[in-house]
């Protein structure tokens, strides 16, 4: 680890990697619902066949799981910063502050991947849009 | 380390005193104008109780009303009275409001402070919340409650009741949601900003991480509620359709915008209370908490997850499948994290050892009551189910079980921990049992049965039933349960109010927790903590050897008031290293007036009142304008003062590091949630209907909205090169430039009415105009608070109470700006360009 | 408890417990197995709590690997099958493709029931649903007024009826018998006074009903229900009632050419005796709120008869 990373900065950006992975999963959500409710609305055809929002909700899907997959890989990091981080990351040092931080973002990103596949999954099954 | 000199028992009683002097609460009648965190606290919880046991008679009645079928016990007009009552009360007068009470009282003892960082907005909070509550609750007595069940769907409350039940409903509430922000600021800010020295962000108690995250959600949660109320309002009091179809309005922009409120806000009532049971959990298992981060996994991500399920209200609309399934897996998701912190709570229990209380007595009722509540919760979830369920009795029993089980419960667990920090004595252990098995057992006996009489095909808000539908026993077994519970709340509430004087005090941290605001003395002394100590552990009380010594010898920071005034310290966001020492005012009468006038404004509005009203608004604005000249940005008479151990701090902080400035930034974060809550109903309407924009020259045209946007992003660079003026001492570059920006700010607002007004649109002839005005009103609107903002700094620099280096008053000014342009500069676009793009 | 819950049975004319439809019966089955399930979590959740609140304690290193086993990775797994079976059960567009069409217009607080034939005009009636088994029935709902919810719950889950939209039911009763539907969203004063019964026939049965529903008014053979015609004609019925074959047009209230073979009266409040449409003329507010119909009370007693004969008569 470089001699720059090694003392973990308390800006006040640190605490907002905790949120990138359920904002990923809330502006996935957001881009898949209006594109289908709107697709829906002024688009569809008499049968309601869904036919290609799927595929673009597919891509939002894939699109953000990857953002999540590598804001796991920074809190992942973040977590095992550092010889002796294991939880809990309970000491008053600027070390395990930043562990614990790391170890949050990781857990939000299970969390926010698990609910993202959980919204997806709706593609999978349902095909139209009555 | 220590400050010298602290060893000396003289000098320490001596600052015990000034402190005493400080921060003593006032006597005889001027105690209602006391504004710090003790008495508001007390206020508010004894307030939120009030309007509790108010809600649950009406449930008792409704229940006499339902016991056996075609009753006639209370008339269907009065049914639908009580029902209503019975969910806004207890949502919007208790369930919201007790948490922040409880947080009022608490917070600032978990985190070493003395008081929330803005202590005249609590109790501004707290005024408006008890002439608010009054008003909503009064209604009943003069039979003119609302009657359109707690969520008031339209076209029934806008077009077929035409008394002002309604209106009572939207004012009397919204008045109230204003406070719930205001509070929010307050929370938000106190958890991040006014920590004790070494509080970093992993130690901090996890009631604060939870409230934190539910502060964040009544930003983003309760402004959509309040644009629908405005445009409700508009609709019931001068006809502009948005919920009237015939003239292209949709009443499901209602239920969305309803909902997206709703959804969070059960959250918002639930995750507080879970906290509380965080809190208590480490201490009767005497260790800490095990899965501290996977707590903080649960509050965010609940948090977060919340603001997708509310579509999951509207199953039955007839919206397209493909949308609700989105909804239904995101529903299901949200119960990973709910189970998480759960099963966090069984793991510290199941690691250490637990000891028998009335607390965890409590707590362990709560937990059987919630787990079935969202079991059932998942099960709703699901779209074909939910079709079934929906608008019957199982929900209602869903969530009385999720509700009683997850705050009804933990609060009243709360209730008993925390009585002895606020009062001193202890409750009755004999009676809180008692009070707990009629609760428990009577609560069950009222809402199980519910769950069968539901699928078994009863409606929900029905004044009456059949006889042999299957509904009769289990609806007399769930009036007797009802009762049962009732009796449980008297004996509780007997517990409470019964005279204690002759009760010894209880001992000092009569549980023996681990957390800092058990250093409270018993009873508690008014200063709230003695000394603000420095941290380095989550449960110091434990760790922290010889700690509440040190505390009480004042051998930490800020043991003094030497001026003479209440001051506590604010610290850096992650690593809490202290910044600022923050002085706050002390008590006044400023803050009862204010709200009282606003209480006016939003009281004579709905009597229709104008005169009225608008004296009231001025009079709300003298008054409002009185408490920032008296209680802000006050210029200290020292630029920094020595607040113990050798630190010097400033006494004053403008920009990012002030907490004034936090709080403008908050609350315009909920501002333009709410502005986006107006553009989303513009662009709803647009995809649910073929006649809107009726036509590309159905809108105010191009010339005088971009005359508007252009005065108005002149008028906010004006305001800027007003602050940089400020700071380089141009006194007459800074008053042109505000002065300029003042004229430029009314032409602005000309400017952008005059759109709408020269091409005639007419907002009670269809939706289309309706929603350009409702924007153009809400720009106008905040135009006209930035123009008093402009010309309250002229009048600051003039009175020699802003200077170039005490420049809070411009800076949040020039904030509130940033957002009031792009505010003004969305608007303009909407409203001229999309009628070029998006008409059919 | 829950024994005894149960032993108070769970059906009932209105109960989504007794199905009598291949939809409704699988979203009761999703249920049983929900609560199956539920009850399993719910007890080994307490039984969890109490071995942790007495037994003796444990490491912190169990205490992580219940939150991450029984927390996060096992209701992961649970809820993700089970958001399967819940997506699974919702219809397909091919589901909905039907065989008959019934428009139902939710007023306050009645129904508006109109049979849609490809063989010639609609056939209206009022209060009242009737399926032949075995046949997909498509409901294309909507209200003038405020939003009410249609709600048969033995053949299938509810669907809002909504001010300004078309909102659409497909449901396919598989068991002969009388079941009723009621109003399942808030609608005002006599919400809860807002039901109907629903009778599912055999194919051939329900055609000739059909039939017979759409012919005109059988005129009265014999008094007192041929004075009671002139008397509901002279009191300006018509004007809010039609009877087809008379001059009583009116499209306001309930449609009443066959009233007198309706299974109740009122939208589900009244059985059908003429003794009951004596009382419901003369006291509308007072058997239904706020509801729309004045009273007639000042008619004479013989003359109250007279109109309720001839309802009655209207088969």
């Amino acid at each position: 680890m470089s001699a720059a990373a090694a003392s973990p900065r308390a800006t006040r950006r640190a605490l907002w990697l905790l949120t990138y992975a359920p904002t990923v999963w809330a502006l996935h959500f957001l881009a898949s619902y209006v594109s289908a409710a709107l697709y829906c609305a002024k688009w569809a055809d008499a049968t309601g066949v869904l036919g290609p929002v799927r595929l673009l909700i597919g891509l939002f899907t894939v699109l953000a799981l990857l953002a999540i997959g590598v804001t796991a890989w920074r809190g992942y990091r973040q977590h095992r910063y550092g010889e002796d981080g294991a939880v809990p990351h309970d000491a008053a040092t600027a070390a395990d502050r930043h562990r614990f931080l790391g170890f949050a973002t990781l857990l939000l990103c299970g969390l926010s991947a698990v609910a993202t596949i959980y919204v997806a999954m709706a593609v999978i099954f349902i095909g139209s849009c009555r | 380390m220590t400050t010298p000199g602290q060893d000396d028992r003289a000098r320490q009683r001596g600052q015990e005193s000034r402190l005493l002097r400080a921060w003593a609460t006032p006597t005889g009648w001027r105690y209602w104008t006391a504004v710090n965190n003790t008495e508001v606290g007390l206020w508010y919880t004894a307030a939120a109780f009030l309007f509790m046991l108010f809600a649950g008679v009406l449930a008792l009645l409704m229940r006499v009303q339902l016991a056996v079928p075609d009753n006639d016990f209370v008339s269907a007009n009065t049914y639908n009275q009580l029902f209503t009552l019975h969910g806004s009360v207890m949502m919007f007068l208790f369930a919201v409001p007790v948490f922040e009470a409880f947080s009022i009282l608490i917070l600032p003892q978990m985190l070493g402070s003395r008081d929330l960082p803005f202590p005249r907005l609590s109790a501004f909070g707290f005024w408006c919340f008890i002439i608010g509550g009054a008003f909503v609750c009064g209604s009943i007595f003069f039979d003119i409650a609302p009657q359109g069940g707690w969520f008031m769907y339209p076209p029934l409350t806008t077009q077929y009741q035409d008394g002002l039940g309604a209106d009572v409903w939207l004012l009397g509430l919204s008045f109230i949601e204003v406070a719930s922000i205001a509070a929010a600021v307050e929370l938000i800010i106190g958890v991040l900003k006014c920590r004790p020295p070494g509080m970093r962000i992993n130690l901090i108690p996890l009631y604060a991480w939870y409230i934190l995250v539910v502060g964040a959600m009544i930003l983003f949660a309760f402004p959509p509620l309040i644009a629908g109320d405005l445009l409700f309002e508009l609709e019931r009091a001068f006809d502009w359709p948005f919920f009237d179809p015939s003239r292209g309005g949709d009443p499901l922009l209602w239920q969305h915008l309803f909902w997206i409120f709703g959804h969070p806000e059960v959250y918002i009532v639930f995750l507080p209370a879970v906290a509380l049971v965080a809190m208590m959990v480490p201490t009767f298992a005497g260790r800490p908490m095990v899965g501290y981060t996977w707590i903080v996994l649960a509050a965010v991500g609940t948090g977060f997850l919340s603001f997708g399920l509310w579509v999951h209200h509207m199953y039955a609309t007839g919206m397209p499948g493909i949308s609700l399934a989105f909804f239904s897996g995101a529903s299901e998701a949200v119960a990973i994290p709910t189970g998480v912190q759960i099963f966090c709570f069984l793991a510290t229990a199941l690691a250490g050892r637990m000891s028998r209380s009335l607390p965890m007595l409590y707590v362990s009722g709560a937990l059987a009551i919630f787990v079935l509540g969202g079991l059932t919760g998942v099960m709703v979830a699901l779209v074909p189910f939910d079709w079934q369920a929906h608008d019957t009795y199982f929900v209602v029993a869903h969530l009385h079980y999720v509700l009683i089980g997850g705050m009804g419960f933990p609060v009243a667990a709360g209730f008993y921990y925390f009585y002895p920090m606020a009062t001193g004595k202890m409750l009755s252990e004999r009676l809180g049992r008692i009070a707990f098995w009629l609760l428990f057992i009577g609560f069950n006996v009222a809402f199980l049965p519910m769950h069968l009489t539901g699928l078994r095909g009863m409606p929900r808000r029905v004044f009456s039933y059949a006889e042999g539908m299957g509904f009769d026993t289990l609806n007399l077994v769930s009036t007797v349960g009802a009762f049962v519970m009732a009796a449980g709340v008297t004996v509780f509430v007997w517990d409470v109010v019964r005279p204690k004087r002759r009760q010894p005090y209880a001992p000092r941290n009569p549980w023996n927790a681990g957390t800092l605001e058990w250093l409270a003395e018993m009873p508690a002394k008014p200063w709230g903590i003695r000394s603000i100590p420095i941290i380095r552990s989550r449960y110091p009380l434990w760790d922290q050897p010889d700690l509440v010594k040190d505390v009480d010898e004042g051998r930490f920071y800020l043991p003094d008031a030497e001026e003479g005034r209440r001051e506590f310290l604010v610290t850096s966001t992650i690593d809490a290293v202290p910044i600022q020492c923050q002085r706050v005012p002390g008590p006044t009468t400023v803050t009862i007036f204010a709200a009282a006038f606003l209480g006016g404004v939003f009281i004579f509005a709905t009597f229709g009142w104008y005169l009225a009203t608008v004296v009231s608004g001025v009079l709300a604005l003298a008054a409002i304008l009185t408490w920032l000249w008296t209680g802000t940005g006050e210029i200290p008479e020292k630029p920094d003062k020595d607040v113990g151990l050798g630190l010097r701090l400033p006494l004053y902080a403008a920009g990012p590091n002030s907490v004034g400035w936090w709080a403008m930034f908050i609350t315009m974060i909920g501002d333009m949630t709410a502005f986006a809550s107006l553009v989303f109903g513009y662009f709803f309407y647009w995809t649910v209907r073929d006649d809107f924009p009726p036509g590309p020259d159905a809108g105010p045209g191009q010339f005088w909205p971009a005359w508007a946007a252009a005065l108005v992003l002149a008028a906010w660079l004006l305001t800027v090169a007003a602050r940089e003026c400020n700071r380089r001492s141009m006194a007459g570059g800074y008053y042109a430039a505000l002065g300029a920006a003042a004229l430029l700010t009314v032409a602005g607002a000309a400017a952008l009415i005059a759109g709408p007004r020269l091409t005639g649109l007419d907002p009670t002839s269809h939706v289309y105009p309706a929603t350009v005005w409702v924007l153009v009103v809400w720009g106008v609107a905040h135009l006209a608070v930035g123009l008093v903002m402009q010309l309250y700094c002229v009048a600051r620099r003039w009175a020699g109470r802003l200077t170039p280096v005490y420049d809070g008053d411009i800076r949040n000014t020039t904030l509130y700006w940033h957002f009031t342009a792009v505010t003004g500069a969305v608007t303009c676009a909407v409203i001229a360009l999309f009628p070029l793009a998006g008409a059919p | 408890m829950v024994a005894a819950l149960l032993a108070t049975g769970c059906d009932g004319p209105q109960s989504a417990l007794a199905p009598a439809s291949l939809d409704a019966a699988r979203v009761a089955e999703l249920f049983w197995w929900m609560v199956a399930g539920s009850a399993a979590i719910w007890l080994a959740v307490i039984t969890i709590g109490l071995y942790a609140a007495r037994g003796r304690p444990r490491s912190e290193r169990a205490g992580r690997r219940l939150i991450l086993v029984a927390g996060a990775l096992l209701p992961t797994l649970v809820l993700g099958a089970l958001l399967i079976y819940g997506l699974r059960l919702m219809p397909s567009a091919h589901d909905q493709e039907a065989d008959l069409r019934i428009e139902v217009v939710g007023e306050q607080w009645w129904w508006r029931v109109r049979y849609l034939r490809d063989d010639g005009g609609p056939v209206e009636l009022a209060n009242e649903v009737r399926l032949p088994r075995g046949a997909r029935a498509e409901f294309i709902l909507s209200s003038p007024d405020v939003i009410h919810a249609f709600w048969i719950p033995s053949l299938g889950g509810k669907r809002d009826m909504i001010p300004g939209r078309i909102t659409r039911l497909v449901l396919r009763p598989d068991r002969v018998g009388e079941y009723r539907g009621a109003c399942a969203e808030y609608c005002g004063g006599s919400h809860a006074l807002m039901a109907f019964p629903v009778v599912v026939m055999e194919p051939a049965e329900f055609d000739a009903w059909l039939r017979a529903q759409a012919a005109p008014a059988r005129a009265p053979g014999e008094e007192p229900a041929r004075r009671g015609q002139a008397l509901f004609l002279a009191n300006g019925c018509g004007g809010c009632h039609s009877v087809r074959g008379t001059e009583a047009d009116g499209v306001i209230g309930p449609d009443l050419t066959h009233v007198g073979s309706r299974l109740s009266l009122g939208a589900g409040v009244l059985p059908n005796e003429p003794a009951e449409f004596a009382r419901w003329l003369a006291h509308t507010e007072r058997i239904k709120p706020e509801v729309r119909m004045p009273a007639y009370s000042m008619l004479a007693r013989e003359e109250l008869d007279a109109i309720a004969a001839y309802l009655e008569g209207l088969q």
